[in-house]
């Protein structure tokens, strides 16, 4: 907030300000914000303040995992009665117990997906995400070029270091320091291919990318508070109430699969999703992070996750990787499993697959 | 938001109309400019105008996975409880994004034959959206394709030699040149000769429209055990092994017509993610 206040106040005066100024306008705003918090946690719906919505008891509460029952039934009670008058709609928190005996696992086909990005749209679509300022999607899709191990006589001789009067040194096969060999530089990767392209392109592959639900999460070893942990079925989860936004799990994540609300989320209200769970999709605040959860608002109750419900191509399986005759555990069985950055020892339960 | 559009709606036609009035006196400066012109571009902006209030109401007509294959179309409050419609579409593409009721529409699958293999298909709990009830051309009635193909208004081919047929040409456009089976396939080595709303295997034994995974399955084994399985294709629904589940069955991805050049035709695809804070383009992304 005081950051936004020095931006809006330089680009006022028009003119650069020296360090002085800078500091003493730091302390002016940072002297604002602790006079002005006790009243903008109480302020209504309607001011102006962007943390407007959150009640007094809302911000003392503690962690989920460790209220009783009672002060769950009161956190859950008033948290419905925020959403339904801010959305206008019925709205439901539920805390439905993770099932027992299962351990949720994902498995995505690349030799199928065509790169439609309809995952990412449903995801909005079911876990209210903010739709613009800020836009946050849970799911990536890269496009990268089809690469291949040619050996033909053209392609033998490049990418080889350059041979010089010390003699020839290095072994490399194929590309170079400049050019992977394979398609595989992230320097080709495309994320922001335009809407009204026809997809999929046959040179290239796509690869949809969201939180990997690792085994052993690296952002959940980075959050100070333990506002992030892994429930037992083996997907991590946020208190969304607990987060204080300092943002460690962001940059712990190896797979850039966790987004933060840098504003107040907009969602229109006829399009929010009034069915929502506490560590799921249930709207966010200002200033927290948030991820894919596997849909557990739904997979909790035995539904599918709406990405897999909206893939096209049926890319996307999801199932209970205790259970071996489940989808995925046949998949891991029977076809060429990969799981993304297996060389950082996360242990995702996201498997890639071909075939 | 609403009230504040409707605030702005107005202000800006003007703006619109003013700007055209410009335009218009400006280019009949330059060259005679007709009146008519100006007023059809006014007419546009007015368009444009109802274009951006239409956004605003949910897409209804939507598809699937194949865009030819035919609409679904959205219905309001199928799940009372959410206030759910029973799908959410895209509003770029049209595309079903989202299911409120994953079994809106469908049918149970109806028996599967047991193969001897390991996968145990599990369709007890099977459903699929019914193909059969939209097997029309030109709105021709509940008989369906037998309307015209009764042996009388068109006979009963004698053969299956492959010939020029002028007729059905936006299934396919070129009947000597099939795309399916490299040439070594003709319609009624799929299609009932004899009744034209079914389907027929290599015995003869008619298939219905709605399960035409027997009938594919027979050549292309590989693939349709993996789909008895769970690997391939699409379900929605539980994810439970033996949960209620919509099954896609063969024809709801694949153009059996076309699957020679396209094994998935090609979609539109969504809008892309937004650009980083300060970035204006992706060029050196």
């Amino acid at each position: 907030m005081s950051e936004e206040i020095i931006k809006t106040n330089i680009e006022a005066d028009g003119v650069k300000q020296g360090r002085r100024d800078f500091l003493k306008n730091v302390g002016i705003a940072s002297a604002a914000a602790l006079v002005a918090s006790p009243a903008s946690v109480e302020a209504s719906a309607g001011s102006a303040n962007p943390d407007a919505g959150i009640t007094v008891a809302e911000s003392l509460q503690g962690h989920f995992v460790l209220m009783s029952d009672q002060e769950k039934k009161t956190a859950i009670e008033r948290l419905e009665k925020r959403y339904t008058a801010q959305y206008g709609k019925k709205t439901t928190v539920s805390d439905v117990p993770a099932p027992k005996g299962v351990l949720f696992g994902y498995a995505l086909n690349i030799s199928k997906c065509i790169g439609c990005r309809r995952c990412v749209h449903a995801c909005v679509q079911e876990n209210n995400q903010s739709r613009d300022n800020p836009e946050i999607q849970w799911i990536q899709v890269m496009k990268i070029p089809k690469g291949n191990f040619s050996f033909a006589a053209d392609k033998l001789d490049t990418g080889y270091p350059k041979s010089s009067k010390l003699g020839d040194y290095g072994v490399q096969v194929g590309g170079n320091a400049y050019t992977a060999v394979g398609g595989l530089s992230p320097e080709e990767v495309q994320n922001y291919y335009p809407q009204d392209e026809a997809v999929p392109d046959k040179n290239y592959f796509y690869v949809p990318v969201q939180c990997q639900q690792c085994e052993k999460p690296p952002c959940v070893k980075a959050c100070p508070v333990r506002a992030t942990f892994r429930d037992p079925n083996g997907v991590v989860v946020i208190d969304y109430n607990w987060c204080i936004g300092c943002r460690m799990c962001q940059l712990a994540c190896p797979y850039g699969a966790r987004r933060f609300n840098w504003g107040e989320p907009n969602i229109p209200p006829e399009e929010m999703n009034p069915k929502t769970h506490y560590f799921g999709n249930r709207p966010r605040m200002r200033g927290v992070m948030e991820k894919c959860t596997f849909c557990l608002q739904r997979t909790r109750e035995g539904r599918n996750p709406a990405c897999l419900e909206a893939c096209p191509v049926g890319a996307r399986k999801f199932g209970n990787l205790l259970d071996p005759t489940s989808d995925v555990r046949k998949i891991i069985a029977t076809k060429k499993v990969f799981r993304f950055k297996e060389e950082m020892s996360t242990y995702p339960k996201f498997f890639y697959f071909i075939g | 938001m609403l009230t504040t559009n409707s605030k702005n709606i107005p202000s800006i036609i003007i703006v619109v109309i003013a700007l055209g009035a410009i335009l218009a006196g400006g280019f009949a400066l330059v060259g005679g400019f007709d009146i008519k012109n100006a007023n059809h571009r006014q007419n546009n902006s007015a368009a444009n105008e109802g274009a951006k209030t239409k956004a605003v109401q949910p897409v209804t007509e939507c598809y699937e996975s194949r865009e030819t294959y035919g609409a679904v179309t959205r219905i309001e409050n199928v799940v009372p409880q959410y206030g759910y419609p029973n799908i959410k579409c895209s509003k770029t593409t049209a595309g079903v994004l989202w299911y409120g009721d994953p079994f809106d529409g469908t049918i149970p699958m109806g028996t599967m034959p047991e193969i001897n293999d390991s996968t145990h298909g599990d369709f007890t709990n099977a459903v699929v959206r019914p193909r059969e009830p939209h097997l029309t051309y030109f709105n021709m009635g509940p008989n369906g394709c037998v309307t015209c193909h009764d042996g009388k208004t068109v006979p009963f081919p004698k053969d299956k030699k492959p010939r020029l047929i002028t007729m059905h040409t936006d299934i396919v456009a070129d009947s000597t040149q099939l795309k399916h089976g490299r040439g070594a396939m003709w319609c009624l080595d799929c299609h009932s000769a004899t009744n034209r709303n079914k389907l027929v295997d290599r015995q003869g034994n008619e298939i219905s429209f709605n399960q035409p995974q027997r009938l594919c399955g027979t050549c292309h084994g590989n693939v349709y055990i993996d789909w008895r399985a769970g690997i391939h294709g699409k379900r929605i629904g539980t994810w439970a092994v033996g949960g209620k589940k919509r099954w896609w069955v063969c024809t709801e991805c694949h153009n059996p017509h076309t699957v020679q050049v396209n094994r998935f035709d090609q979609i539109k695809a969504e809008s892309p993610p937004p650009l980083p804070r300060g970035m204006t383009s992706a060029n050196y992304e």
